[in-house]
């Protein structure tokens, strides 16, 4: 088994708040993306042994959800959405200058693993558009000059947790609604940050 | 107009914290729920609901107190909370899992009490990390003072919540793919017949699957009384609802209202009118799958069924404003790829169609379409949903098909024009 | 309480049983809805939607899934309506946007439902001017499957064989929406013991089988309907051959027995037929070498020796004979031999069975109407593959099911209780008080029970089963289905009397007491566990004569060799199956050579000696077989014609075994048989012969620690016998139980009743597949 006692820790925990074992099939793909960066197979064989399935019931899945990534992913994935409200408030411009900062084609991964791009459907910030998130951390109101800030700042400073309301305030704009008070917890990896999943942490 | 403020009163009396359990505490919160526990009944609470004429805010608008009532005997039963809020356009119910998460749990406990359930998820879509943080959050300082857990309010009830996280899949929001997902399976619809979840949902057992929003609704409605709800809004769109508007608007958000204004007013006043004062061209009622309403269209009223005697839907009660300059194609398109990239590809006409309609779209935006295509995109779409009648026709499982052929359909009817116009000519050598 | 609805079909009043899907109410009454995801053995799922059909209700015509909604009273259907043909047009038109235009070379074209139902319902010409979905084309999926997934429509029929009825899901879709493809794990291929039904049920050449890949067009075919006699299920078949070659067996459904399945040894075991090393002539030994004879020379000879009616002669008989061949054994040995008949059953495992007159004897349809199953018995997933479908089947209805002993631990994944290590010992007793089993107490005591009883290995002593037997005979109401797995050993039982095993053969058999042995279609010296000894007893016995196919490490002790037609289509006769269930035998193929039907050298050498024989045709033996039946009953060939009867006719009869307890035995090992092992015919049929090929033991988990194995490899040693195997831990066996399957290769030629050392392989190339 490739996964380490304390992510099995953590599996086994998740398994047991759930009526019947194959319900925490979903937290564990969250859980196996969190420690690749995608689902490996390794992973799915651990997950279908934790879970008593197939492994191909596993991948089937896995492969069913477009968060559960199947290549590795860079340390930030960035998420440019294009649905209705942000194509129709330039999210196409958005989505250039963010391929064109990283040189990156949909869904692909730089060399040095910093950046993994991909232009995305609806993320809920429809208010806010156009919106993109970092690693599921949501920054509204982006516009293309911010949007290549963001890729910068993230690029120079590596952030070990990317909060929402940080990258809100020194790249976003106009919001879907008022977030009201800072909130500085984050997310530390290519999975979205979840207390349940230990994937997420306060920025100090 | 104003909006009318229920659901959203103490987060925007509390800026600093409405999601901390304190401040929930200190404005009242929780007393609706131990009052509930300590000394009403099940039949009671839904005596309430019922009369309130409360209806699902996910989009189908089915009455709730029905849909309760529908619940099958067995001694499992669950209670799921959709907060798979997917449907482009529509964001309000991030705002009360982020900004009012003990509202929702409240709701829950109440729900619970009422319909005799002893396990609640709350399935949040794996995009909404921050709302989930909020939420897990909020639960976990409800199981430390009792709430939740064993014996809660220090009663005989046991109550548990969890708190589930999607992985990125429009479809889980309707509801039996939902159940399919929290079960750890593909997030395919089921079929109804047999699997309606109020007799066979989560693991077969009889199921509730609620909406964020009508759920959080309910303390309110404990509270003040369902004949006191019954008076908001209008006969059949009773009580508030939070719209959110974005799209080419001064002031995107959501706000409160009752039922009843029109389209119109709401952006006119609440939504701040079209930017830099330009006209709407054509506007999306209730999210995305909505048929949408031309700019000579905005007096229809914010209601269920003006919407629906008007050949679209209030859905989800997102409002998409396009300004007269859009590009309507471009707009029809992005629609039509989101459900091709969100079609689960279970049936036949909505994994093959989708995907074809956005590829002809596609030619036709970049200036590749043919003659044939004005008909051939109607035919597809017909054979997608017959007749393309209102409430749609389907040839599919669930409705996610037919919903890629509302946009093609508006633009078809109102804005032919614009679709010719870039089809090249034919040149006759 | 089956009281009919009645419906308006297309303005035609039909009528129905209720709870059925609208589908099937209309198929019965001659009104062919297309589809292509239905199939009636498995669960709807109404995806490809096909079958719509329009649906009056309160709210007007509503289209619906005729697969997916089931009848009511006078609902009024229309199958044919504008609305109806048009999405059905168009669902064609969507399911071809994507399929390649590849029928001229796919198997499945000419009996493709996807390319018959497009020239019935489809659009002339497409509108489908983009690029087609592309995926690399085929992948073998495992040894023996292939799959194109550009060909696939998606219908779900293959991953929902596999999960609802094999219960191996190890096929799934992948993807999702436009994308959506069915795959497998990489490290996981589609290992099943039935992944053949998935080709058949495929509703287009997506996916499709080495055995039958471009070898033959469905309009070349010949076909014909049979009964597989690869073990005692029966399972009802339809041969295919094209210019005299057999191509193809699929699955009939007979709803009683096989319902349409067949495991892959019974589908695929069938190229030995076309085997350049079958054996096509006579032989004779001489000088230890075998030389071609005439067959004429060969009764010649025999008649010599059998003339005088005073011979003793001995049988040892094979799985695979018909009825009509073990009668013509019977007759023969009725004229000729004076002393009492006694025939041997190529059976390491044959014991008195239940058939006294306590027991009601169960047919599988049994299995349904129960309340639990108890199984214990040889693993019926490896010897009798269908029969666990049908189990799987039943438990799936909510019929409880209870295993006792490792040997079934395949179907411990859906046993309500599965008496595992704690319960039967390595001995293979039950070591606990049965009746305070808590599931027994729940499940079985009071209930209606169908017992699943047999020996679990051949050591196992007779009396450790007969306990388990007697307290369910007194605590329940069973009703018992006595596990034996071999061919036609029900036929045998049927047609013979004073019925032995191999472990009376060995205990019998002697120089004194058999001038001439036939040994018929049977290799105990290559799989019995009684190996060396039979090999030793041949050897002493002056007359050996043997019929099969093949030369094996049997028959080469011979002293006559006659090749024999195989009982797989090139014979008529008839097969009983584990229910005394009996069906036609069919003949497709010409039998290669100078081969000859059992029966017909039997009859031919009798005829030779100048004994008179009654029984000198096929019908005679077949009407003898049955003599003692109700003739309008019984499964003769003309009642067995009558299209009422294709699925067979039950004659229960209390067969006569005389087989002997081996308790003096002590068991040292576990031995058994997988379904895949490498006997002539499966080493000389190409697609499955890597299969059986694998040499490996399964352990317990105290056998590692005890004989210090790491490397997966290990040697088995006894005496200056030794074989290089691999092996894997089971986690269900007592601690220091080791599994040998003797029907792969070597592996049978130990003395199970002594030590067999273990030593651990360092050397990887000690381990030479095949």
């Amino acid at each position: 088994m490739s996964w380490d006692d304390k992510l099995l820790k953590q599996a086994k925990k998740i398994i047991k708040l759930y009526p019947q074992k194959r319900s925490a099939l979903g937290p564990l793909l969250h859980l196996a993306q969190s420690k690749d960066g995608y689902i490996s197979d390794d992973s799915i064989t651990v997950i279908s042994e934790l879970v008593g399935i197939t492994e191909v019931q596993v991948k089937s899945v896995s492969t069913f959800y477009s968060m559960y990534k199947q290549e590795p992913t860079g340390k930030y994935l960035l998420s440019v959405c294009k649905s209705i409200s942000c194509e129709i408030n330039n999210s196409s411009e958005v989505i250039n200058k963010v391929q064109e900062f990283t040189g990156l084609n949909n869904n692909e991964t730089d060399e040095e693993e910093l950046f993994t791009f991909e232009a995305v459907e609806c993320i809920g910030a429809c208010g806010g558009a156009p919106a993109v998130q970092v690693n599921y951390e949501t920054v509204e109101g982006v516009t293309p000059e911010n949007a290549i800030n963001l890729c910068k700042w993230l690029k120079e400073t590596k952030p070990d947790v990317v909060v929402a309301d940080e990258m809100q305030e020194n790249f976003g704009g106009i919001k879907s609604f008022d977030w009201a008070i800072q909130d500085n917890s984050g997310a530390t990896s290519t999975a979205p940050g979840f207390q349940t999943l230990k994937t997420t942490k306060v920025k100090k | 107009m104003k909006e009318t403020i229920l659901l959203t009163k103490h987060m925007r009396d509390n800026p600093e914290g409405s999601h901390l359990i304190d401040s929930y505490e200190k404005n009242n919160g929780y007393s609706t729920a131990k009052k509930t526990i300590l000394e009403s009944s099940p039949e009671k609470i839904l005596e309430e609901i019922k009369a309130s004429n409360i209806r699902g805010r996910g989009g189908a608008g089915f009455p709730t107190g029905v849909k309760w009532g529908f619940l099958a005997e067995d001694e499992d039963r669950y209670l799921v909370i959709n907060a798979d809020e997917s449907e482009p356009g529509t964001f309000k119910d991030r705002i009360l899992l982020e900004r009012d998460p003990h509202q929702l749990i409240e709701g829950i406990i109440i729900t619970c009490f009422s319909a005799n359930i002893k396990e609640a998820f709350i399935y949040i879509r794996g995009e909404y990390a921050k709302p989930a943080r909020r939420v897990q959050q909020a639960v976990e300082q409800a199981y430390q003072k009792g709430y939740l857990g064993k014996n809660i309010f220090g009663s005989e009830i046991n109550l548990d919540i969890v708190v589930h996280l999607g992985a990125g899949a429009y479809i889980c929001g309707e509801e039996t793919a939902l159940l399919n997902s929290l079960e750890g399976r593909r997030g395919e619809p089921r079929l109804k017949p047999p699997y309606f979840p109020a007799v066979k949902g989560l693991y077969m057992k009889p199921t509730l699957v609620n909406n964020v929003e009508t759920i959080s609704s309910v303390p309110w409605i404990i509270e003040n009384g369902g004949e006191e709800y019954n008076k908001l809004g209008v006969e059949g769109s009773t009580g508030t609802r939070i719209f959110s508007l974005s799209g080419h608007v001064n002031n995107p958000g959501n706000y409160e209202i009752e039922m009843g204004s029109s389209f119109g007013e709401f952006v006119e006043t609440l939504g701040g009118g079209i930017r830099n004062n330009k006209k709407v061209k054509a506007y999306i009622p209730g999210g995305a799958s909505a048929p949408w309403f031309r700019g000579d269209q905005l007096d229809i009223k914010m209601t269920i069924d003006d919407v629906a005697n008007n050949n679209s839907m209030l859905g989800s009660g997102a409002v998409v404003m396009m300004d007269e300059d859009t590009n309507l194609v471009s707009a029809a398109k992005s629609i039509v790829s989101f459900f091709a990239h969100e079609s689960c590809g279970q049936c036949t006409p909505c994994r093959e169609g989708t995907t074809w309609l956005e590829m002809i779209l596609d030619r036709i935006a970049s200036g590749r379409g043919r003659t044939s295509d004005m008909n051939l995109l109607l035919d597809v779409c017909d054979n997608i949903s017959p007749g393309l009648s209102w409430p749609p026709k389907m040839t599919t499982i669930c409705p996610l098909g037919p919903s890629a052929v509302s946009p093609i359909t508006s633009l078809m009817n109102d804005f032919r024009d614009e679709v010719e116009s870039l089809i090249p000519t034919k040149v006759l050598l | 309480m089956n009281e009919k609805v009645n419906l308006n079909v297309n303005g035609i009043e039909i009528e129905s049983d209720p709870n059925k899907l609208l589908i099937e109410a209309c198929e019965d009454s001659g009104i062919h809805i297309p589809r292509f995801c239905w199939h009636k053995r498995l669960d709807p799922v109404g995806m490809c939607r096909m079958c719509l059909v329009e649906v009056e209700t309160p709210r007007g015509k509503m289209l619906v899934p005729s697969c997916t909604t089931e009848v009511s009273d006078e609902m009024v259907v229309d199958t044919e309506s504008d609305v109806v043909k048009k999405a059905q047009e168009g669902v064609l038109e969507f399911l071809l946007i994507n399929h390649p235009l590849d029928c001229p070379i796919c198997d499945k074209a000419g009996e493709c439902p996807l390319q018959d139902q497009t020239m019935a319902y489809g659009p002339g010409e497409s509108r489908f001017v983009e690029e087609k979905r592309h995926f690399e084309k085929p992948i073998n999926i495992s040894e023996i499957i292939l799959l194109d997934r550009e060909r696939c429509i998606l219908c779900a029929r293959c991953t929902r064989f596999s999960d609802e009825i094999s219960g191996d899901p190890l096929i799934e879709f992948i993807q999702r929406g436009n994308k959506t493809e069915v795959n497998t794990f990489p490290n996981e291929p589609f290992k099943s013991y039935f992944s053949g039904n998935t080709v058949q049920i495929c509703p287009v050449g997506a996916l499709t089988s080495t055995s039958y890949r471009f070898k033959a067009r469905p309009w070349d075919l010949k076909s014909t309907r049979s009964t597989c006699n690869g073990c005692s299920m029966g399972c009802s078949t339809e041969l295919n051959s094209s210019q005299n070659k057999m191509l193809r067996i699929l699955g009939v459904d007979n709803d009683t027995v096989n319902q349409g399945w067949l495991c892959d040894k019974g589908r695929y075991n069938f190229e030995y037929l076309n085997s350049d090393s079958r054996l096509k002539t006579p032989l004779k030994k001489i000088e230890n070498e075998l030389v071609e004879i005439e067959i004429q020379d060969v009764y010649s000879e025999l008649s010599e020796v059998i003339k005088d009616r005073q011979t003793k002669v001995n049988f040892l008989l094979g799985s695979n004979l018909t009825n009509e061949d073990y009668v013509a054994f019977r007759e023969f040995s009725e004229i000729i031999s004076q002393s009492e008949k006694c025939f041997y059953l190529n059976d390491d495992m044959l014991h008195p069975g239940f058939f006294g007159e306590n027991v009601e004897l169960a047919k599988v349809d049994d299995l349904n109407s129960s309340d639990a199953i108890v199984v214990w018995a040889e693993d019926l997933k490896e010897k009798i593959p269908v029969l666990y479908l049908r189990i799987r089947q039943a438990v799936k209805n909510g019929v409880k099911l209870v295993v006792f002993g490792h040997t079934n631990e395949t179907l411990s994944d859906i046993a309500d209780v599965f008496y595992g290590k704690e319960t039967v010992s390595e001995n293979f007793e039950i070591v606990k008080d049965i009746s305070k089993l808590k599931e027994i107490k729940e499940y079985v005591i009071g209930k209606n029970i169908t017992a699943i009883l047999g020996k679990s290995t051949p050591h196992q002593s007779d009396k450790s089963v007969t306990k388990l037997f007697e307290f369910l005979n007194s605590n329940s109401n069973s009703k018992v289905l006595n596990a034996y797995s071999k061919g036609n050993t029900y036929g045998a039982f049927q047609t013979l009397e004073n019925v032995k095993g191999l472990n009376d053969f060995v205990n019998d058999i002697s120089e004194e007491n058999t001038d001439l042995l036939f040994i018929v279609g049977a290799d105990p010296v290559g799989r019995s566990v009684y190996s060396n000894q039979i090999k030793s007893i041949i050897e002493g016995l002056d007359k050996v004569v043997a019929l099969d196919n093949f030369n094996h490490e049997t028959s080469e002790l011979a002293n006559f060799l006659i090749p024999m037609s195989s009982t797989l289509g090139e014979k008529e006769g008839t097969f009983t199956n584990i229910e005394f269930r009996t069906s036609r035998i069919d003949k497709l193929v010409p039998s290669p050579g100078q081969t000859v039907s059992d029966w017909e050298f039997i009859t031919s050498l009798m005829n030779f000696a100048g004994l008179t024989v009654e029984t000198n045709s096929l019908e005679s033996l077949n009407k003898k077989a049955y003599e003692n039946l109700d003739p309008s009953l019984s499964p003769v060939f003309d009642n067995l014609d009558k299209p009422s009867n294709l699925d067979g006719m039950v004659n229960v009869s209390k067969p006569k075994i005389s087989s002997t307890d081996n308790n003096s035995n002590e068991v040292k090992f576990f031995t058994g048989e997988k379904l895949y092992g490498d006997s002539a015919t499966e080493r000389h049929s190409d697609s499955i012969s890597l299969l059986g090929s694998k040499k490996y033991i399964e352990v317990g988990e105290g056998v590692i620690e005890k004989y210090n194995l790491t490397s997966g490899k290990c040697t088995l040693i006894q005496d200056e016998f030794e074989v290089a195997v691999s092996y894997e831990v089971n986690k269900s066996f007592p601690n220091d139980l080791i599994y040998i399957p003797t029907n792969r290769r070597e592996l049978n030629k130990f003395d199970f009743s002594r030590e067999i050392m273990i030593i651990p392989s360092l050397v990887k190339e000690a381990l030479d597949v095949n």
